[in-house]
């Protein structure tokens, strides 16, 4: 009888690490029935082929450092509220926003703050299961030298990456939903309050751009609405939605150009996006903005 | 049931070779992809066409933003058959490719100068609809 046992142990232990690709990516996390029981408006692929839509986190404060913006930590989530977070919901959202966080400080090669933003993530995702996508010794040895700031970039973006991989797989897209919402609305609080302070044509058209995210955010939600925390978060995001619906995204055909250059190939597209958003459309979006993103991380 | 366990052990050290290989493929091809910062990879295993038929293709969409330059690039695996190609369409219009076909040249990456903020896709497949594991970087190159 024990050695049936111990063969039933090590099979069980064997298929789940098949299963994973030998890491322990085989644990579970309590999802609300009422999230799990909706009805499914659309599917799976299409989900996830949103999701993958939404803008990389750093990509806002790469835009941000080539203005030449100086760094600021007034636009960053504080990280003394972690312990606060007890639900699944409430760390999905927040590990997003501190990831945009991670994305702004990596880009400023802070890492003092690195090193105390990666312990938050480190909590959270451990908290939500998905803590073995994240090598936290590596990633705090390389935040020690600024020289390792192009392989602490490329192994925290890519352990974020994989995670969303993974929630998707195991049909837990509610969490990474939740956790690309927290990374965008951080990004567009990190880049609507750089404008306050520094106004410029292309950040504005960058924030004018966020419609079409938005609207496909608001897609996803709208799958687990029954659930009254993501009816509350759908709700400040149709608020925000709403200001953006004036503004206007239209496009100029052009012929893209193929240029070959020193064995280098470059494609410059002439096809255009012009954003028409008014000042005041804009701070309004600015001001709510900052209401939903301060809302968020006051749970 | 010692037969089961070796079978189980092996498919585990083989899943985690792979995993491994593929990881480290990733990692190779986005430092081959040059002083630029490294954003989302694409990550593909095909079967092979069948004959006449069109080449087995992954897709995956993506949002693009105006003003800023992108870098697409693509690597095979070393065990695969097929040589991986990387293609970029807006809508059903290819704006880039990795293969130019009508030259036979090929490269191992291309920038994008995005003027249209948009979602786009990305197609990967191996020529000749060989079969074959490969990875694609998007990486930021700069703002234009």
């Amino acid at each position: 009888m024990p050695k049936v046992f111990v063969y039933l142990l090590i099979t069980l232990a064997i298929a789940a690490s098949c299963k994973s690709g030998g890491q322990d990516k085989n644990a579970t996390l309590e999802i609300p029935d009422s999230v799990l029981n909706q009805g499914i408006e659309i599917s799976e692929e299409v989900m996830q082929d949103i999701v993958q839509n939404i803008s990389s986190p750093v990509e806002m404060a790469a835009l941000i450092k080539d203005l030449g913006v100086p760094y600021s930590n007034k636009y960053i989530s504080p990280t003394d509220r972690v312990g606060n977070l007890t639900t699944s919901y409430q760390q999905a959202l927040n590990l997003g926003i501190y990831a945009a966080d991670l994305g702004y400080l990596n880009m400023y090669n802070k890492t003092t703050a690195v090193i105390d933003y990666l312990t938050s993530i480190k909590t959270l995702s451990d908290e939500i299961k998905v803590g073995q996508f994240f090598d936290f010794t590596t990633l705090k040895r390389l935040a020690t030298n600024s020289k390792n700031l192009d392989s602490l970039m490329y192994i925290s973006v890519h352990s974020f990456n994989e995670m969303d991989k993974y929630l998707h797989s195991n049909n837990r897209t509610n969490l990474s939903t939740l956790i690309v919402t927290g990374v965008w609305i951080e990004g567009l609080y990190l880049g609507t309050q750089v404008y306050k302070l520094s106004p410029d044509k292309q950040l504005a058209e960058r924030i004018g751009e966020q419609k079409l995210t938005l609207d496909q955010l608001v897609l996803v939600l709208e799958k687990y609405k029954k659930d009254k925390q993501y009816e509350r978060l759908l709700n400040e995001l149709l608020v925000i939605k709403e200001l953006f619906r004036p503004v206007v995204i239209r496009y100029e055909k052009g012929e893209p150009e193929m240029v070959e250059e020193n064995g280098m190939l470059t494609i410059v597209q002439h096809d255009k996006s012009i954003i028409d958003m008014t000042p005041e459309q804009l701070t309004s979006i600015i001001n709510a903005t900052e209401q939903v993103r301060n809302r968020l991380i006051s749970l | 049931m010692k037969k089961f366990i070796l079978i189980l052990s092996v498919c585990l050290l083989v899943m985690s070779a792979h995993s491994q290989d593929i990881s480290q493929l990733t990692a190779q091809c986005a430092a081959n992809a040059g002083d630029v910062m490294y954003l989302k990879d694409f990550v593909v295993k095909l079967d092979q066409g069948t004959p006449g038929g069109a080449p087995p293709t992954a897709r995956f969409a993506l949002l693009l933003s105006k003003n800023v330059v992108y870098r697409f690039s693509i690597c095979t695996a070393p065990n695969s058959t097929g040589e991986a190609i990387l293609q970029l369409f807006d809508g059903s219009t290819m704006i880039g490719s990795t293969f130019i076909a009508s030259t036979g040249k090929e490269f191992p990456f291309f920038d994008f100068k995005c003027q249209k903020s948009a979602v786009y896709h990305v197609f990967i497949s191996f020529k000749e609809g060989k079969a074959g594991e490969g990875v694609g970087i998007m990486s930021y190159v700069k703002k234009l």
